[in-house]
């Protein structure tokens, strides 16, 4: 048994990171004295000739959480998408173990998942009263947001409201303790100005209104209250206040995944076939758009030929410079569907600046969830990358917070 | 160098060794991993999909009602005023318990999510374990 222990002295306003070559980083965040005392068991299997040394580091300065926005309406993929985001880093992410069950928050070893419609200042009864939607900002708390976020960006644990989806009720909160990336997902994460400021990256599904419906007949088709009337209804009562206050947040994200029907089947009416655009933002800090053979040219490619075959109706790339409300953007677009590995590999090795660690990282994470939905076109294939994009992005981070760590006291 | 969690599956215990060769020999740890997990969980694993206590059983029936009933709902409501707030809430509340009801049957396919609630709290009318 080995037993090491810390003295502080003074009160740090630090982090202290717990690290043991068998154990992942345990980090806490101190702001008062704090009397540490860390023991470690060695483990019976001992690697060869390797010591069990813990190293304990304290950098003086806060540690900041990174944080991630990503926005979209009701039943548009955003559930898929943090469940790529999470896989990437690591870890499955799972709702907090001996609390609520009806949490909204998923939490893995780094990421916590948060769902802004834990900030509804409205219930549903009080939403019907004052005859407003979720997509309305007046039924969303933003001061209460800004100051969870910003104080989990901080390092400091929060109590946040849970909105049960279930009961339609505000339950009782629950703490949020700071991870080391914090993911805002809902359909407000850009819409307040000083929350737009907290994030380190986001991101805003578009999903046009083919693709939504198709969506939704698939999700509710199979629900006895519901017929293609009652979905398409209720998709065009919502339009009004989704184009009014949700829609206008895609011009602030730094990435936009646009989901479009395909081009290469006439009157495809399914929304079976995608075609999916990845535009990303230029001059965005810690961020290198991807790109294919000759970063911000124009680039049209069918991959399908004499060294790949591919079924009906193929794969078609694009890739040029562009402008999207006002901004400079790169867009990589894809349209169609991968039917084999071998496409999807064939592909995965002509796109550059993917941040991949490994070669074949994108196509073994796709397989990794070959039953999620879009594992098969544009929309998984850009959600993995946007997710390698991400983890590139706060590894960027925590490197240049590295380079200047302030006092740091000896153990 | 690779170390087996002796569960009965076969034990290729000429690996161990041979540590030095890290080669193109594969090594099979099937089965024994989901045993090992489930044997931690202490509990048997439902067939997915299924709602295995009570208290999911009743979120699902709840939400399966409200579906059926909010839609009527709306349907009459925007009878009057197509473009009118209550018509508008209406069919926003739909697509929140129609979502909320996908939610719930995507995290089923996993597992019961009332799994770890229940394991901390198995005197719940909630967990009991449901009985189709």
């Amino acid at each position: 048994m080995a037993i090491c222990t810390v003295y502080t002295t003074q009160s740090l306003n630090s982090t202290c990171s717990i690290y043991t070559p068998s154990t992942t980083k345990t980090q806490l965040s101190f702001h008062q004295k704090q009397l540490v005392l860390f023991s470690s068991s060695k483990r019976s299997r001992s690697k060869r000739g390797g010591s069990n040394t813990c190293v304990i580091t304290c950098a003086a300065g806060h540690s900041e959480t990174v944080v991630i926005g990503l926005a979209a309406d009701s039943g548009c993929g955003k559930s898929t998408f943090m469940r790529r985001l999470t896989s990437v880093f690591g870890g499955a992410a799972e709702p907090p173990k001996g609390g609520n069950p009806d949490s909204n928050t998923l939490i893995s070893d780094t990421t916590t998942v948060i769902c802004l419609d834990d900030f509804h200042s409205l219930d549903r009864t009080g939403r019907k009263e004052k005859g407003v939607t979720a997509l309305d900002p007046r039924a969303n708390n933003f001061d209460l947001m800004y100051e969870q976020v910003k104080a989990l960006k901080e390092g400091v644990a929060v109590e946040k409201p849970i909105y049960n989806h279930v009961t339609g009720l505000l339950d009782p909160p629950e703490l949020i303790k700071p991870p080391k990336i914090l993911v805002i997902e809902g359909l407000h994460p850009m819409f307040d100005q000083r929350v737009r400021d907290l994030l380190d990256f986001s991101i805003y599904l578009d999903i046009s209104n083919e693709v939504k419906f198709a969506w939704k007949i698939q999700r509710d088709m199979a629900e006895r209250g519901h017929s293609l009337e009652s979905i398409k209804a209720s998709i065009e009562a919502r339009k009004p206040d989704f184009d009014a206050y949700i829609d206008p947040q895609k011009q602030y994200a730094d990435a936009v995944i646009e989901v479009l029907p395909t081009q290469l089947i006439p009157d495809d009416n399914e929304g079976k076939v995608l075609r999916v655009r990845l535009i990303m933002k230029e001059g965005v800090k810690f961020f290198s758009p991807v790109y294919l053979f000759d970063d911000g040219s124009t680039i049209s490619w069918i991959p399908c030929g004499r060294k790949l075959t591919c079924s009906y109706p193929g794969i078609k790339f694009l890739y040029c410079p562009e402008t999207y409300f006002g901004h400079e953007v790169s867009v990589l677009e894809m349209d169609g569907q991968f039917d084999r590995l071998d496409e999807l590999i064939y592909v995965e090795s002509h796109l550059s600046n993917i941040s991949t660690k490994f070669y074949g990282e994108v196509t073994q994470q796709m397989l990794k969830h070959a039953d999620f939905p879009g594992s098969n076109n544009g929309t998984g294939l850009f959600q993995t990358i946007v997710g390698l994009k991400i983890r590139d992005l706060f590894e960027q981070i925590i490197a240049s917070k590295a380079v200047a760590p302030a006092q740091a006291t000896k153990v | 160098m690779a170390s087996l969690a002796s569960t009965g599956t076969t034990r290729t215990s000429f690996l161990a060794s041979r540590s030095s060769c890290f080669c193109s020999k594969k090594v099979i740890v099937t089965v024994s991993v989901q045993q090992k997990k489930a044997e931690r969980r202490n509990m048997s694993v439902k067939a997915t999909g299924m709602a295995k206590f009570k208290g999911t059983h009743m979120r699902e029936k709840h939400l399966t009602e409200m579906i059926e009933q909010k839609v009527i709902e709306a349907k009459q409501v925007c009878e009057g005023d197509m473009t009118s707030d209550e018509c508008k809430v209406a069919w926003d509340e739909v697509e929140e318990v129609s979502q909320a009801k996908a939610d719930l049957r995507r995290k089923l396919e996993e597992q019961d999510p009332l799994e770890f609630f229940c394991q901390d709290n198995p005197e719940t009318d909630e967990c009991r374990v449901y009985e189709d």
